[in-house]
């Protein structure tokens, strides 16, 4: 009897060791950006079950349809809709001489995650089956189509800016069981920065404000994940600290906080605050 | 010596009704400097290597332990030895069916490519696992298993979490129709993983970026032992997963690795082939050690471990990141009363092997899969074909005489320069003078081309040139023996190394004084080595066992 159960244990064991031996790291995530480590505590604030949606937009100055495509996400950006720009590293995103470069290595992970391949280029809430290109048309029924959800969890984000540092704080109520393992994303973004930009009629504007632009992503690009059960009601607060780049101007700049799927990767909502 | 001293009483009144053994090694060196040889000056001008064993056995039932002294420790031995105290120690239980070992235990899987823990005094080399290990035999010809532990490191243990399981099956023992067959057959797999926390490694391609180390790195292998008549075969297949290390410059192309081992023998004949690849299987259970330590696995050697001197003064180290080679052995005895058997038979024994490495195509460094392997042959790392004929020339006399050549490539020992090509010739006389007395003649040759840089003393291998050696030993008695060598680099080399030695058994105790002075160069057991610097001054060494 006793050789019964030791034979059973070990048979237990091989198959746990099986499962669990070995980790696989895909090509693309062998290497991570080193970002900010996030403390979490548990929260104890209800927060409105508000859903917004996540807009993650691949733009250049060399692309003349990208004005366009601003056009377009200027008339639906709101409160609840978030939007990210992301300067694609090649072609029409190349900066032109003597121009701020808006590439960064964050964004430039991401852009090759989703293959980019032509510019202007959008996702809603990195809902990789459809892709938005050229004037986006048809992105305000997919947003509007996002905000109608109910959220599965809510998301507040607040920054504060002591010395160069911004002190981040997120909080998170979940509204329902989420089981799946979910990470939190937090990213520097900035409005109104001026430089060269190629227009639909070829002409070139150095004069161009670019809004929303992904200066920094300060959580590793993927995020980081969020410890929580995973339980409806759960409440956390997920503190992290940044230092300022020197080449940004605080009062345009914005944290932009969002909640995604560790495993596809879909943004289930999304914050957005100035730092104060 | 306390320890020695405690256990030989308690094996004279007995504990428990169990007994105790034990032996016990005391090591000691020497040395003052030496410009020609490069030996360096020793401050503490003793040197020890100490250490006692202790195994209490009773019935089923048994324990040990291990002491350990390294004060300080001896030249060529890593200096974060120094110290003294427990080095191992168990208990362990060993039934017919079940045996268990909790504390330090040695272990391997298969020929070792994914698990071999196992200790080398020589080399300064424990890789023994501490934790909890589990043989199980529930039916006969069935071996499970299993274990779990942290790896030694010198006088601490790493932090990788190390947990195997392996199994056996003899075929002849579970399947009744092979029970009584001239084919035997035995099969196995086992499976290893190591667990270790995250770390920040950065990117070399990208200073933002740190590696995204995996926690849990697997290895697994199957094995057949198969035979049949005069035939055997040996093969393994071992892969390991993604491990990006400091032995690898942190690349994560997955490891793998193939041993074929096929003999043929018969009285007076015996011919074997061995056939090796590996492809970046070194295997640490902390991924950032560098150096011999914290090994989990083993890579056998596919060279002849050659104990003459010049044929062992240019050992070839098993190269863990990739490698190829073959190896074949011949003996063949001539009988008594034939043309070549003579009056008492002439053995002959031909070895030849040949190692390259990886035909690759780098892509990248690390935090990449590093390269690509071709199908064709990469660089010549190591080659050598040696005859050895042993024959006995009277009824006192033998003499064994033995021609090698090899092809070395500085490469293995990461020093640059082109390959050495060395002839080697060996002549090995024992005389049984009387029946108290008997004689030993060793005379050797190294023909070389390599040469010694005496501008450059510090960057030339002090093993270069040719090289006479000559040595006489006599065994007085049974219990006294004196010997007397010389190395001399005669041409193109540096260095005058004599020794003398006497020595002294009684029993189990043997104790050896020597003086001399001891070449650079790499001391290698089975492909693994250690670097044994240049020392010129008094040895000594006492083993006793009870």
């Amino acid at each position: 009897m006793v050789m019964k159960k030791i034979f059973t244990g070990l048979m237990v064991f091989v198959g746990l060791m099986s499962f669990a031996g070995c980790d696989k790291i895909e090509p693309e995530e062998y290497t991570v950006y080193d970002g900010a480590m996030i403390e979490w505590e548990t929260g104890s604030a209800n927060l409105p079950a508000v859903q917004r949606v996540y807009v993650e937009k691949y733009t250049g100055p060399r692309c003349s349809n990208c004005p366009t495509a601003d056009v377009t996400l200027d008339a639906i950006h709101n409160d609840n809709v978030v939007i990210v720009s992301i300067n694609h590293p090649t072609g029409q995103g190349t900066p032109y001489p003597n121009q701020p470069d808006m590439r960064t290595v964050g964004g430039t992970v991401w852009d090759n995650y989703f293959g980019i391949n032509a510019i202007p280029a959008a996702y809603v809430n990195r809902d990789r089956s459809t892709q938005y290109l050229g004037d986006m048309a048809n992105i305000g029924s997919a947003i509007n189509e996002a905000l109608a959800t109910v959220p599965q969890i809510a998301i507040e984000v607040e920054a504060i800016e002591v010395n160069g540092s911004v002190y981040v704080n997120t909080h998170l109520d979940y509204k329902q069981d989420i089981p799946d393992v979910l990470t939190l994303t937090v990213a520097l973004v900035e409005d109104s920065v001026v430089y060269r930009q190629l227009l639909p009629d070829n002409s070139i504007d150095d004069n161009y404000a670019h809004n929303h632009m992904l200066r920094k992503v300060v959580t590793s690009y993927w995020g980081r994940d969020i410890e929580a059960s995973g339980k409806k009601e759960t409440k956390l607060v997920g503190s992290l600290n940044l230092m300022l780049p020197s080449d940004v101007e605080l009062e345009h700049c914005h944290i932009v906080a969002f909640v995604s799927n560790k495993a596809s990767r879909k943004v289930l909502n999304v914050a957005s605050c100035e730092i104060q | 010596m306390v320890l020695t001293a405690a256990a030989v009483t308690a094996q004279a009144q007995g504990i428990m009704g169990g007994h105790v053994t034990g032996n016990v090694q005391v090591d000691g060196q020497m040395s003052r400097a030496d410009s020609v040889i490069g030996a360096q000056d020793v401050p503490e001008k003793l040197l020890m290597n100490a250490r006692a064993d202790i195994l209490y056995t009773n019935g089923d039932f048994s324990a040990g332990l291990r002491f350990e002294m390294y004060e300080n420790p001896l030249l060529g031995f890593d200096p974060q030895y120094k110290g003294e105290g427990l080095a191992n120690y168990f208990v362990s239980y060993n039934g017919e069916k079940l045996s268990i070992t909790a504390g330090n235990f040695y272990e391997q899987f298969g020929s070792g490519m994914i698990l071999r823990t196992y200790e080398d005094r020589y080399l300064g080399l424990d890789n023994s696992l501490r934790g909890v290990n589990v043989t199980l035999r529930p039916f006969d010809g069935v071996t499970i298993k299993a274990l779990a532990g942290k790896q030694r490191c010198y006088w601490y243990y790493g932090d990788g979490l190390v947990r195997g399981v392996d199994g056996e099956v003899s075929l002849n023992s579970v399947l009744p129709f092979l029970a009584d067959s001239k084919f035997h057959a035995t099969i196995g797999g086992g499976f290893v993983s190591k667990y270790e926390d995250d770390e920040n490694i950065p990117s070399y391609i990208n200073p933002e970026e740190r590696l995204n180390l995996p926690l849990n790195v697997g290895a697994g292998s199957v094995r057949a032992d198969l035979g049949y008549g005069n035939w055997s075969l040996q093969a393994e297949y071992a892969r390991k997963g993604q491990d990006p290390s400091a032995m690898n410059g942190y690349i994560y192309r997955p490891g793998q690795g193939l041993l074929l081992n096929l003999t043929y023998s018969q009285r007076g004949f015996s011919a074997g082939i061995q056939a090796k690849r590996i492809d970046n299987m070194g295997f640490k259970s902390v991924r950032s050690q560098s150096g011999e330590m914290l090994y989990i696995n083993y890579l056998p050697a596919i060279t002849k471990n050659h104990t003459y001197a010049f044929l062992s003064m240019y050992p070839y180290a098993t190269q863990v990141n990739g490698e190829q080679g073959l190896q074949a052995d011949v003996m063949y005895k001539f009988k008594k009363g034939t043309f070549l058997g003579g009056e008492y038979g002439t053995d002959v024994h031909v070895n030849s092997s040949v190692v390259y490495g990886l035909d690759t195509t780098v892509t990248g460094f690390a935090g990449t899969d590093g390269y690509d392997v071709n199908s064709g042959v990469g660089q010549t790392l190591y080659g050598d074909v040696s005859v050895e004929l042993a024959k006995k020339l009277s009824k006192t006399v033998k003499l064994t005489t033995t021609y090698a050549y090899q092809v070395f490539n500085p490469v293995v020992e990461n020093e640059p320069g082109s390959l050495h090509h060395n002839n080697i010739v060996v002549a090995d006389l024992s005389w049984k003078v009387s029946k108290k007395h008997s004689l030993r003649f060793e005379a050797e040759w190294m023909g070389s081309d390599s040469h010694y840089d005496a501008d450059d003393p510090e960057h030339s291998d002090r093993r270069a040139g040719d090289w006479l050696m000559g040595l006489v030993e006599w065994n007085i008695g049974t219990h006294w023996f004196v010997s007397a060598s010389d190395q001399w680099a005669y041409n193109d080399g540096v260095g005058n190394y004599y020794n003398l030695s006497v020595g002294y058994t009684h029993g189990a105790t043997r104790l050896q004084v020597g003086y001399g002075k001891q070449r650079e160069g790499l001391l290698c057991i089975g492909g693994v080595c250690r670097l044994v610097p240049a020392s010129n001054g008094l040895t000594f060494s006492l083993t006793t066992s009870f």
